[in-house]
Formats: structure tokens, C-alpha cells, sequence
């Protein structure tokens, strides 16, 4: 086999012209911790032509349960660059733009956006986030706690705004719960819907899809 | 009727996703909350209202679709098949 059959095996599932879509479209990932690290990777994996990476973070201990990008020699040093180069080994066809700084009231959105996948770990944040994306463009919130989790779409100036719905919604004192497995299961639902999002068939537009992995539960909350 | 939902940790503490209540003229958020409680053994009010009886940052509260923060807060008033959701959002990532 070679490097042009990287993606035969998704294109056996879901045809050419979808895996074009892929590959022609550009995704702002904001935060590259646990979520971020696992839907970053498994994008770049199925050949995402572009993607924008922005958090201010470095890298701690207490990331490495769930940050699937880095490893223990990789602590102290700040987490976009070297997201950016873990994503460049896994495909160097895929072009990452490092954003600097953080998400606050000076952040602008980069031109020619298609989707953006919130992968932040505060509300605040997401709010100032969601402030940012300009009217027509889809943006995938994830979230998690403990092993409970959502993912839900919404389609900016059309949508509820994310802060109408999430109003008092703000973060709990101290660390939040947060396990492997959760953040990998929550990252690759907010794949999968990112993939509908670029084929313009998403699937849980203004519909929040709480996942419970306590008794594999899944239920839709209309939004 | 009122169809009241629990999702997540909230659906964790009550074992159950949904209940109904009879819907009574000036039913408001507040007066289904204690409703809710009445049928529900579990003690949950905790968990969405603080001391002083204002919802809880935390838990999301909505009525079909809306949050109540952007309605009347607690007070907002109900009409027959109104759906009620309570969700604490995980905020993590």
C-alpha cells in the first residue's frame, strides 16, 4: 500500500466526495487539553485540510490521564506548538495554524472558518468563544464531568446563543472530574458530528446529546 | 400535564429520566419544583436552589427550550404541556 491509500478504509465507508469535503475544509479546534488533544488528532487521522489550534496552556501532570497528543517529557512546555508538531507526524498534509494568546474579549476569529469544536474546560470561556464566530457558522460544544457528558451543535446568529442556553452555568470550585475514557468517548462523538457539521448534515443541531456513562445512558435535550 | 426531565448527574441522583404532574392554574417553576419534590423520595431541592431559594449556578433550568434565567426565574409561569429540563452541564474538558 501507499501514502495515497491512507484514507481508503473511510472512503470504503463514506465515499470520495465526502472525504473531499474533509480535505477542503478548515476547523478552529479552541482548546488543545483533553478534548482538544483527541479531536485534533482523530481530524488530522481522516485528513482535515486545515486546522486553527488556540489555548495558552502548558503542559501539567494532571493532563496526562487524558491529553492522548503528549507524554511525561513533554511537562512544563506550552501545548499548541506542540500539538501542532504531534499532529504534523501524524499527517503532514493537513496545515496547523498556531494561534497565540488566550480566548478573551481581543480574540478574533480567523477568516474562513468552516466549524469550530469547543473543546474548552470553563464556561466563561466558551462564552467569550461563542461571542467570536461569526453568523453562519456551526459550532460543536463539548463538555464533561466526572462520567457524564454532552455534545450539541449550534448554528451561530440562527441557534439560541450559547450563553442564552448556558446562563448560570459556570464553573464548580476546584478541579473537575475527569476520566480517560469519558474524554476520548465525549471527543470522538464531537468528531463524528463534525464531520455531519462539514457535510451540512449535522445531526444534533439544537438538540444536546448527555451522554451517561454511569448506565450507558443517552438522551437528547431539545434546545 | 407538565413533563419534567432530569438529565445527567441530576438523572443520576433520581434514577429516573422524566416524571409528569398534573398542571394547576398558576403553576410556576417554583410551585412544580416543590411539587416534584413531594413525589420524589430522593432530596434533590438542594441541588438546584440555594439557601435563600434562587437556582443554583450549576444546573440549567429550562421551559421548553428557553432558560428560565432569560424568562422569570423561578417565577416564571407554566401552561398545561409545558416541558420543564433540568441539567447540570459538565463543564470539563
Amino acid at each position: 500500500m501507499a501514502e495515497t491509500d491512507r484514507y481508503a478504509r473511510q472512503v470504503l465507508h463514506w465515499g470520495a466526495e465526502k472525504q473531499r469535503i474533509i480535505e477542503d475544509s478548515a476547523l478552529l479546534i479552541a482548546g488543545v487539553g483533553g478534548l482538544g488533544a483527541t479531536v485534533s488528532q482523530l481530524l488530522v487521522r481522516a485528513g482535515i485540510g486545515c486546522l486553527y489550534l488556540v489555548d495558552d496552556g502548558c503542559l501539567d501532570w494532571p493532563d496526562l490521564n487524558r491529553q492522548t497528543l503528549y507524554g511525561e517529557k513533554d511537562i512544563g512546555r506550552a501545548k499548541v506548538p506542540l500539538a501542532r508538531e504531534r499532529l504534523n507526524q501524524i499527517n503532514s498534509a493537513t496545515e496547523i495554524v498556531e494561534l497565540s494568546g488566550r480566548i478573551d474579549d481581543t480574540f478574533q476569529m480567523p477568516d474562513g472558518v468552516d466549524g469550530v469544536a469547543d473543546c474548552l474546560d470553563n464556561y466563561q470561556s466558551r462564552f467569550t468563544l461563542y461571542r467570536a464566530v461569526a453568523a453562519g457558522t456551526y459550532f460543536v460544544h463539548g463538555g464533561l464531568n466526572g462520567d457524564q457528558g454532552q455534545v450539541l451543535t449550534l448554528l451561530a446568529g440562527e441557534s439560541q446563543s450559547f450563553d442564552q442556553i448556558f446562563a448560570g452555568a459556570m464553573q464548580p470550585q476546584g478541579p473537575i472530574p475527569v476520566t480517560p475514557d469519558n474524554v476520548v468517548i465525549i471527543a470522538g462523538l464531537m468528531v463524528n458530528e463534525l464531520f455531519s457539521v462539514l457535510w451540512k448534515t449535522p445531526k444534533l443541531l439544537d438538540r444536546c446529546l448527555v451522554i451517561g456513562l454511569d448506565d450507558f445512558n443517552m438522551a437528547f435535550l431539545d434546545i | 400535564m407538565l413533563q419534567i426531565q432530569f438529565f445527567s448527574l441530576i438523572r443520576m441522583l433520581l434514577k429516573r429520566d422524566a416524571i409528569e404532574i398534573p398542571w394547576v392554574e398558576g403553576d410556576t417553576v417554583q410551585s412544580v419544583l416543590d411539587k416534584t419534590q413531594a413525589q420524589i423520595a430522593t432530596p434533590f431541592l438542594h441541588k438546584l436552589l440555594d439557601g435563600s431559594g434562587t437556582a443554583h449556578t450549576g444546573t440549567i433550568i429550562l421551559v421548553n427550550r428557553k432558560n428560565i434565567l432569560h424568562l422569570q426565574g423561578l417565577q416564571t409561569p407554566l401552561a398545561d404541556g409545558d416541558v420543564l429540563a433540568f441539567f447540570p452541564p459538565g463543564a470539563g474538558g
